[in-house]
């Protein structure tokens, strides 16, 4: 008989921690622990922390009667870590160094590799991180901006992007590092990554800001009109800063983010609500267009995914302009859960796709 | 036969022409220094040196104004306009004298040259593809924040002439073709061209592939950041972007044939900018790709970096899944408005009015 694989998922997010248990592909237990600003206020850095959290995750297994010895293995969200390729890591000493120092950044996933350590340790069994954002498969050409002084950089959703790119391969009945294809992960920010042979060799920067415009961020901006703005003086550097990221995009056009209630403005007549949403799918389609000529036209799928992939009239206006270039596969929502189970399966069924730190 | 003058002021030189029908019988160019320009504070204070200029090469070449069928003068970044031949009227005159136009601009000057002279010789004065076209699309114009809106300015003029040249060796009305136009310059501009209107074009200056001597798009927080490190004025940015960008910067030249000369002696770096540059041209024509929702008849490469036979072999193996590449080396301005012309004079297009905008 098959071995099911039990595996503890460690999340934290800046103000939640969200942990599960997933018995192979299904989670049998869930939770999310939400923390109050003043709780983490105490505390000056996020290392600062673990303790605090790790408590919390052991009274909840606790309490929800979660037998910890049938587990297999334990799973964290990865942190900020060096640039790396995608995969499942072994939490390592060289990567608990890096995140106890912050040495890449503050970020509340920087305790999903400590955590998943402590616990692992504690039981006995192998700790992961999966995916982390800071993955960064992308060719040197794509590194070129069009001045040396700012260099093309690798930041997007790995994680969703990774296992939604390995279920799409799945299900065209392709091994993931056999494949060409073009995923675009439709959140707050929009990333498409061109997969090529399981590597993203190039992807547009969701956060430092070139591609579509999404719902609170600018995406690419004609540069001289960006110069302009910013040494007029009408605006500081953190007014900025927000136009680019939080403030910008759709929410700038039409002041909300709210999806839904965009869509029913569009269905009650609002033609400026109509072109905006219309000019984000237009430009969805030109990024997806661009990482088409980076795989030469040799496309297996699209797969768009992320929350606004359930938005079906947004979808149609990004599917009728890229249809032509290949099969479009949606896989909506993003799970981060399953994905770093899924990774963590995947190395505990295979030691040998275990990557190293 | 059609009897044509062409003029081109450029802002050190003026180009002056005389075809008969599509043949070039002549070509002249008037050069400027520094020290000839430098006393004028307004480019249109030039016109009377420009004129009397002009008029010394029609004496040198014995060509007397009443034989010729039509003048034709370059388009200036006039107010935006719909692509085609335009016939200069008065309302055109006046929107430049009063100040209704984007820049002021040598170019702007163009219409009053080839006006004066239409006039004495009792023939229609004309404007073909200014660099002002505008047919973008309402979506096009949006770019992610309110307060920056997309703007259209492309090498209309080589451009379109490229297009309607593909449209004749195809057979068919440039009305009935889609065509994604690529004119390799100093700057990059990739338009797709539906049925002869330019929707969408990565504004040259602003966006899209770096070019020998622009850089394009860039990452928006980063370029940001750069703008208020403090370390650079306002026209040093500029210069960053339009002028001293893209592969000047990263090899400190713009010339392309020297950066081929040291690609190939071995120089790494060299090729990787080149092949970059590549890579950027390909995507933009890619994303292009999508604005006609795939359907493309053809893509045509044109200006000075057109000539390169690796630059579009690199393009070429991207974005050929997309549609036949056609290639139209180098950049004819004198030849378009000469065929501009010459398509409304033959009937084979309707001639454009510029009118005055009520206020």
């Amino acid at each position: 008989m098959k071995r099911l694989y039990r595996i503890l998922v460690i999340n934290p997010g800046s103000t939640s921690t969200k942990i599960a248990v997933f018995s192979d592909g299904e989670a049998i237990f869930s939770n999310s622990i939400k923390h109050s600003t003043d709780e983490l206020s105490q505390f000056k850095r996020i290392i600062d922390q673990l303790n605090y959290r790790l408590q919390i995750i052991r009274k909840i297994l606790d309490g929800n009667n979660v037998d910890l010895k049938k587990l297999d293995s334990v799973v964290g969200r990865g942190g900020l870590l060096r640039p790396i390729p995608g995969g499942t890591y072994a939490v390592n000493q060289k990567m608990l160094k890096d995140l106890n120092t912050a040495k890449r950044g503050e970020h509340a996933s920087n305790l999903g590799g400590i955590i998943a350590h402590r616990l692992g340790k504690a039981l006995g069994i192998p700790a992961f991180i999966v995916d982390p954002v800071v993955v960064d498969e992308m060719e040197s050409l794509a590194r070129i901006s069009g001045h040396p002084t700012i260099e093309r950089r690798s930041i997007f959703h790995a994680l969703n992007q990774k296992a939604v790119a390995r279920q799409a391969a799945f299900d065209l009945g392709k091994p993931y590092k056999k494949i060409n294809l073009i995923v675009v992960h439709l959140g707050g920010g929009i990333s498409v990554g061109c997969h090529i042979n399981g590597r993203v060799v190039d992807v547009n920067n969701a956060l430092d800001g070139d591609g579509p415009f999404g719902p609170e961020r600018a995406g690419g901006l004609p540069s001289g009109q960006l110069a302009e703005l910013c040494f007029s003086e009408k605006y500081s550097y953190e007014e900025i800063k927000k136009m680019l990221v939080g403030q910008g995009g759709i929410v700038a056009y039409l002041g909300t983010n709210d999806m839904k209630k965009i869509e029913s403005r569009m269905k009650a007549g609002d033609a400026h609500a109509r072109l905006i949403v219309g000019a984000m799918a237009y430009q969805v389609a030109k990024t997806v267009g661009s990482m088409a000529a980076v795989l030469k036209g040799h496309v297996d799928g699209i797969v768009l995914t992320g929350g606004l992939a359930r938005d079906k009239e947004f979808v149609r206006l990004i599917r009728e302009r890229i249809s032509w270039i290949g099969r479009i596969l949606i896989y909506p929502g993003e799970d981060e859960m399953l994905a770093l189970a899924q990774g963590a399966m995947k190395a505990l069924k295979n030691t040998k796709c275990v990557l190293e730190y | 036969m059609v009897r044509i003058l062409i003029i081109n002021p450029g802002s050190t030189s003026t180009k002056v022409a005389f075809f008969e029908d599509e043949k070039s019988v002549w070509e002249e160019k008037i050069q400027y220094s520094h020290d000839d320009l430098n006393h004028f504070s307004h480019v249109m204070d030039q016109y009377e040196m420009r004129l009397r200029d002009i008029e010394s090469i029609l004496d040198k070449k014995n060509l007397n104004i009443k034989s010729l069928s039509a003048v034709v003068g370059r388009g200036g970044p006039f107010r935006p306009l719909k692509s085609g031949t335009y016939e200069i009227s008065e309302d055109v005159l006046q929107d430049i004298r009063d100040g209704n136009v984007q820049t002021e601009h040598i170019s702007n000057i163009a219409v009053f040259l080839a006006s004066h002279i239409a006039i004495q010789a009792n023939i229609k004065a004309f404007f073909v593809d200014p660099v002002s076209v505008d047919e973008m699309e309402p979506v096009a114009r949006i770019s992610g924040i309110p307060e920056i809106q997309r703007k259209c300015l492309a090498h209309a003029l080589n451009i379109r002439a490229v297009a309607h040249q593909a449209s004749k060796e195809l057979g068919k009305s440039i009305g009935e073709l889609n065509f994604i136009a690529v004119h390799l310059g100093g700057g990059i501009s990739i338009c797709p061209i539906c049925k002869g209107r330019i929707i969408d074009v990565n504004n040259a200056n602003e966006e899209g592939p770096f070019s020998p001597e622009r850089s394009g798009t860039l990452p928006v927080s980063s370029l940001a950041k750069l703008c208020y490190s403090g370390e650079k004025t306002y026209p040093e940015m500029k210069k960053r972007l339009v002028g001293n960008g893209g592969m000047a910067a990263y090899l400190g030249t713009n010339d392309s044939r020297e950066v081929e000369q040291r690609i190939q002696q071995g120089d790494s770096q060299a090729k990787l900018v080149y092949q970059a540059m590549a890579y950027q041209i390909a995507k933009e024509i890619g994303a292009m790709s999508t604005v006609l929702n795939g359907k493309v008849d053809a893509i045509l490469l044109t200006g000075g970096m057109a000539h390169s036979l690796i630059l579009v072999g690199w393009i070429k193996k991207r974005v050929s899944f997309i549609a036949p590449i056609r290639i139209y080396p180098g950049e004819h301005e004198m030849e378009a408005m000469a065929l501009g012309v010459l398509r409304v004079l033959r009937g084979k297009e309707k001639v454009r009015h510029y009118r005055r905008e009520r206020t």
